[in-house]
């Protein structure tokens, strides 16, 4: 219950419920304003006496009237009741001889056709006017008493009559005031989804969402929470990943670790039978198992970043780097290793149109460092390196060409597949190409980058 | 000869190299672990160090050693190969070799350590020059008369010299030598070399003792 109270639900129906309220309270407070005379709605000012009845009782009164003294005795009394009310005497001689609170101006003597026309004008009409012969003869002329009938109405009705246009305001103004409230709750709830949505688009360094302050505890509330809770999932999720990851990493590297050991051991014992005096034939086989020892420990080396790569786990960073200083630096560690194997090394790097190159400098070194392995290993026949770069209007390309016998006609080509399924997946992997030509007279391969609008 | 402190847990393997080293002149002092670490750590020219070991780890030692000296050139000699190691390891260290490794490449980085970090005294003989390689003093040896260089001569001598045998870049040069970034197309490096060139070469037009590396850059090798 307390929940629900505290819901979007609850908040509007209390809305609707106090709009219908201001309503119903709206007519209660006009009919207790205007109408709580209703009981004496027919009454006059008095309370008691209709327009009928002040019409007999005038023309009692009247009727008893004697002397000029008594007309006045009658005007005082009926003037305490109907304070606006405006009365006179024409006596029998035709003259306008008492009046009291005239509205009109009324003139001094009195013919007949004027006498019929006050009549005429008065029958009937506002204001509401009574003529009753004054005393029982005729000859002593008549009393008139002439009220506004707006006086007669009952108080309600005049305040009604006097105030409607108030009652029309405070109508439009109880509307008014719903749809404000409403628009205003409906802001509220709009302004609170804008913004969680802006803040579920956040995202932290880890291209995760953030955590979102649960403010309220209505449905918004409950959304609130729900996506934090997912969040924190994720993050779990996340974390899980990344140990597993670091111990698929942890676990590679190990057990590199723990084949490279023993692989030293072999070297270590390999170095120090080579320096005895061996026979010739010896001395060969010694060779042939250190050039082992160096394969074996490539493929692992191979094995290891394939196992990585082929997971997407192998750390990636793209940066842009100059490729010129990039290559002439990366190839001047490679100059001795060809030259020590007797290599004609032919370096013709000529600067690209747009050198900075975006790619990761571990994985470029990674890729290069297989294609010389191979060469090394593969086309050592040839003697032969050449490294070139290569532009085209399509592209910017990276070529290194060797005389060896190909890659189709090599007999020991131990390790080249891998090496290259290296190198096709991080080629690809910074949106480069490449491509092999391989014959009986060598291969070449460029490492191309497709040129871009923005170059 | 240098003070060579190596760490390394695999007794086959330490004996080797152990062995090798000292073979090569230098005196080597072999840990099994970091423990005794703090006796050596203020008396040596160089270490070698393995990165799995009991105890301290060989990133703890290196980066202690670099704490007590930042002067002691250290290279890490492992058999993990992952490029996080590496550059753990290089984010302090000035060498990282994979095992298995040649003793010769091991030699050689030690010695290119040694003299980057200017720790053997010696003078060494490039073709005709015999040159001193703490004073930079150069001797003609067929005439017995010193080679003086002028400012940016001497300098770009001492880079070689601390580079001995490694092909350096232009921009390597440049850098190194002038402190600022090199811009492609600038001869001024072109220009400093051939007037060193006319200064220790026996015949400057055939270049024997700096040598130009085609599409690379140069290289002094002894």
């Amino acid at each position: 219950m307390k929940r629900f109270l505290k819901s979007l639900l609850a908040k509007y129906i209390l809305i609707i419920l106090i709009a219908i309220f201001l309503i119903q309270a709206a007519y209660f407070i006009i009919i207790f304003v205007f109408f709580n005379l209703v009981d004496d709605s027919d009454s006059p000012e008095d309370g008691e006496n209709t327009f009928t009845e002040i019409e007999e009782k005038w023309h009692q009164e009247a009727n008893a009237v004697v002397s000029e003294d008594d007309v006045n005795q009658l005007f005082e009394e009926w003037r305490e009741v109907y304070s606006n009310a405006s009365m006179f005497w024409v006596n029998g001689n035709g003259i306008l001889t008492v009046q009291s609170n005239l509205q009109e101006n009324l003139p001094v003597e009195w013919d007949a056709t004027y006498t019929a026309d006050f009549l005429k004008r008065n029958y009937n009409n506002d204001p509401f006017t009574v003529v009753a012969f004054a005393g029982e003869n005729e000859e002593d002329g008549f009393i008139v008493f002439q009220l506004e009938r707006e006086a007669m109405k009952p108080q309600g009705q005049r305040l009604f009559d006097q105030y409607s246009w108030a009652i029309v305001m405070l109508t439009i103004g109880v509307v008014f005031l719903f749809i404000f409230i409403s628009l205003w709750f409906f802001r509220g709830i709009r302004k609170r989804l804008v913004h969680l949505q802006e803040a579920m688009e956040i995202r932290d360094t880890d291209g995760l969402p953030i955590l979102i302050e649960e403010k309220k505890q209505d449905e918004i509330g409950d959304l609130e929470k729900s996506f934090n809770q997912m969040v924190q999932e994720l993050r779990a999720s996340r974390e899980r990943e990344q140990e597993e990851e670091q111990l698929r990493k942890e676990l590679i590297a190990n057990l590199s670790h723990d084949l490279r050991t023993p692989l030293t051991k072999i070297n270590a014992q390999a170095y120090t039978l080579q320096k005895m005096n061996l026979p010739k034939e010896a001395k060969h086989s010694l060779k042939l198992a250190t050039t082992s020892i160096e394969e074996v420990d490539k493929l692992i080396e191979n094995l290891m970043s394939y196992t990585l790569l082929m997971a997407s786990k192998y750390k990636k960073e793209l940066k842009e780097i100059d490729m010129m200083r990039f290559l002439r630096q990366y190839l001047a560690t490679w100059y001795p290793v060809f030259e020590k194997e007797r290599f004609e090394v032919d370096i013709d790097i000529e600067p690209f149109e747009q050198n900075m190159w975006k790619v990761d400098s571990l994985w470029f070194s990674r890729i290069l460092d297989n294609l010389l392995q191979n060469v090394l290993r593969h086309a050592a026949d040839g003697e032969y390196i050449a490294v070139r770069t290569e532009s085209t209007g399509h592209h910017d390309a990276i070529v290194i060409i060797d005389k060896g016998k190909g890659m189709q006609t090599s007999t020991d080509q131990n390790g080249a597949g891998i090496g290259l399924s290296i190198v096709d997946m991080m080629v690809k992997g910074m949106d480069l190409d490449w491509d092999m030509n391989s014959t009986e007279e060598g291969t070449t391969i460029k490492i191309i980058r497709v040129k871009r609008a923005d170059d | 000869m240098a003070h060579i402190l190596y760490i390394e847990d695999e007794k086959e393997i330490g004996q080797w190299v152990t062995e090798d080293l000292t073979g090569r002149g230098h005196e080597v002092v072999w840990l099994t672990s970091g423990n005794e670490l703090e006796t050596y750590i203020n008396h040596i020219d160089l270490a070698i160090l393995d990165i799995m070991l009991p105890g301290l780890d060989g990133f703890s030692i290196g980066k202690r050693i670099k704490k007590a000296n930042q002067e002691t050139p250290i290279v890490m000699l492992s058999a993990r190969s992952a490029v996080e190691d590496k550059i753990e390891g290089l984010s302090f260290a000035d060498d990282y070799v994979t095992k298995p490794f040649h003793p010769d490449e091991l030699a050689a980085r030690v010695d290119a350590l040694l003299r980057r970090f200017q720790k053997k005294e010696d003078t060494i003989e490039i073709g005709h020059l015999q040159i001193d390689t703490k004073s930079l003093v150069i001797t003609n040896k067929h005439t017995a008369e010193e080679i003086l260089l002028t400012g940016k001569q001497y300098q770009l001598f001492q880079y070689f010299i601390r580079h001995l045998n490694q092909i350096l870049t232009k921009e390597q040069l440049y850098e190194g030598v002038w402190g600022e970034r090199f811009m492609e197309g600038d001869k001024t490096l072109m220009v400093h070399i051939r007037y060193l060139r006319e200064k220790i070469e026996a015949n400057p037009a055939k270049p024997t003792i700096i040598e130009t590396i085609r599409g690379i850059g140069y290289r002094v090798k002894k």
